[in-house]
């Protein structure tokens, strides 16, 4: 029988997972979004490392920066001053409201470092930290993923991971009229012992994340795979987002333009179904379904199908359509006649009900064994308004 | 009824799945670049990610690592 590649690496390797980690590579991306009617537009270069290091150890690095300009919605006064800057606020309390775009701009940067253990069995451990960081936000998050094989012939692995993210806000408040007590003022109001100064932050926030992942891995036949992962996703601390407005005691002598918020704690479960499969030779089909449930009454079903076509032995086609859907949190309203005192109250329209549909295409061009490029366009739309596009592009050399 | 209709969908999927044992070297075609469960391009699947954790409440279930931002 004669042996092709894709064959030898494969009994090499004794599994398609083991696979994916078998080599070293350099890649550089490059992401263009813009979203309509002028909100959000992002630039990311990002670039990524993989190199092996024996055969029992991988070490992984990757960097992404965002350049992040425009606006986000958000319910603002008529008469109110508006400022722009990573934290954008209104503070001005009178007058009629209106939800319109506020304009900011930001840098975002953040970096990843996976190393990978081997072992004898070729179970693996990956442990990785990663941070991000914003003008107003540092985000922590520390990793540990566990892959165990249960049979010889590596036809099914269970992994368990658990990861800790510890993250940093600064909030500039709306209420009292933009002015807030600071963490370490005898006073009551903003002055000039601001918590941050060049962003005039009146406190920092803390927040923390544990995400638990518990999956089963199991080889169908000699074309296809299933994957099942159950996750569970606990939050606790400021989870308010601090760019954020509502309205209360609308047409009233109280009324007010003031912060929303958010429950200082979420906890959500879900599960993530993932079926891939090879019709004929050259096509492969990967089906995707994610359950989601939170105690914010949030419940999401995801639903996503990309194929790829191998045109030739350098031509590779992707096509894709992925669906989306969320109920709305149970504190959110869109309108400005709706909240009075409720303690929780957000009009975030990214906690509110819709559906979402994402259509994407690909084509991936290999120009020699070490070097291929990518080149893909994605459409987003939500029932929102909200309408996205993505063009990505980027080169991988195998070294 | 939707959230049944979609779950239903998404099983019907599954119909016709059988195991069996597969040996390492009937693994030719679960080693091909397009048979990984993240896609071919991983710094896409990671665009992708950010780009739906800052634009919906829904999180979770695709690994434990990576990190937050403070999305506007």
């Amino acid at each position: 029988m004669q042996l092709n590649k894709y064959s030898l690496i494969a009994i090499l390797a004794l599994s398609n997972h083991a696979l994916l980690h078998a080599e070293n590579y350099v890649t550089v991306d490059f992401l263009q979004y813009n979203e309509n009617d002028n909100r959000v537009a992002v630039s990311a270069p990002s670039a990524s490392l993989s190199y092996d290091i024996g055969t029992d150890l991988n070490v992984k690095a990757d960097f992404v920066n965002d350049a992040i300009t425009g606006a986000t919605p958000v319910w603002q006064s008529t008469t109110a001053d508006t400022s722009s800057g990573a934290s954008g606020r209104v503070v001005n309390n009178t007058g009629d409201y209106v939800y319109k775009n506020q304009s900011f701009i930001d840098t975002r940067n953040a970096g990843s470092l996976l190393v990978t253990r081997r072992f004898k069995n070729r179970d693996e451990l990956t442990v990785g930290a990663n941070f991000s960081s914003e003008s107003d936000y540092e985000s922590k998050t520390f990793s540990a993923d566990y892959m165990h094989y249960t049979d010889a012939s590596h036809n099914r692995s269970i992994n368990i991971g658990i990861s800790g993210a510890f993250d940093e806000i600064l909030v500039k408040s709306i209420s009292n009229g933009g002015k807030d007590r600071d963490d370490d003022d005898k006073g009551y109001y903003k002055d000039d012992d601001d918590y941050d100064s060049e962003s005039g932050a009146s406190r920092k926030e803390t927040s923390n994340t544990i995400n638990f992942q518990l999956g089963v891995n199991q080889i169908l036949n000699e074309t296809s795979s299933l994957k099942l992962d159950a996750f569970a996703v606990l939050s606790a601390g400021y989870l308010t987002n601090p760019h954020q407005a509502v309205v209360r005691n609308y047409n009233t002598s109280f009324q007010q333009l003031g912060d929303e918020s958010r429950p200082d704690k979420r906890t959500a479960y879900g599960i993530a179904l993932k079926h891939i499969m090879l019709l004929g030779d050259s096509v492969s089909l990967n089906s995707n379904y994610r359950y989601y449930t939170d105690d914010w009454q949030i419940n999401s079903h995801t639903l996503e199908e990309n194929a790829y076509y191998e045109a030739s032995k350098n031509l590779t086609f992707g096509a894709g359509v992925r669906y989306y859907t969320q109920t709305a949190a149970s504190f959110y309203n869109a309108s400005k006649d709706h909240f009075t005192d409720e303690t929780y109250a957000s009009s975030d329209e990214r906690l509110s009900q819709f559906d979402a549909l994402t259509y994407k295409g690909s084509v991936d061009y290999k120009i020699s064994d070490n070097l291929s490029y990518n080149l893909g366009a994605e459409f987003y739309e939500q029932s929102t308004g909200l309408i996205a596009t993505m063009i990505t592009t980027g080169a991988k050399y195998h070294f | 009824m939707r959230s049944l209709t979609l779950l239903s969908l998404c099983l019907s999927l599954f119909v016709g799945c059988s195991f069996k044992s597969v040996k390492p070297w009937q693994k030719e075609s679960l080693a091909k670049p397009i048979m990984q469960f993240g896609g071919i391009h991983e710094a896409v699947s990671k665009y992708e990610g950010h780009v739906y954790y800052s634009k919906e409440a829904a999180r979770g279930g695709s690994g434990v690592g990576g990190g937050g931002c403070g999305c506007n």
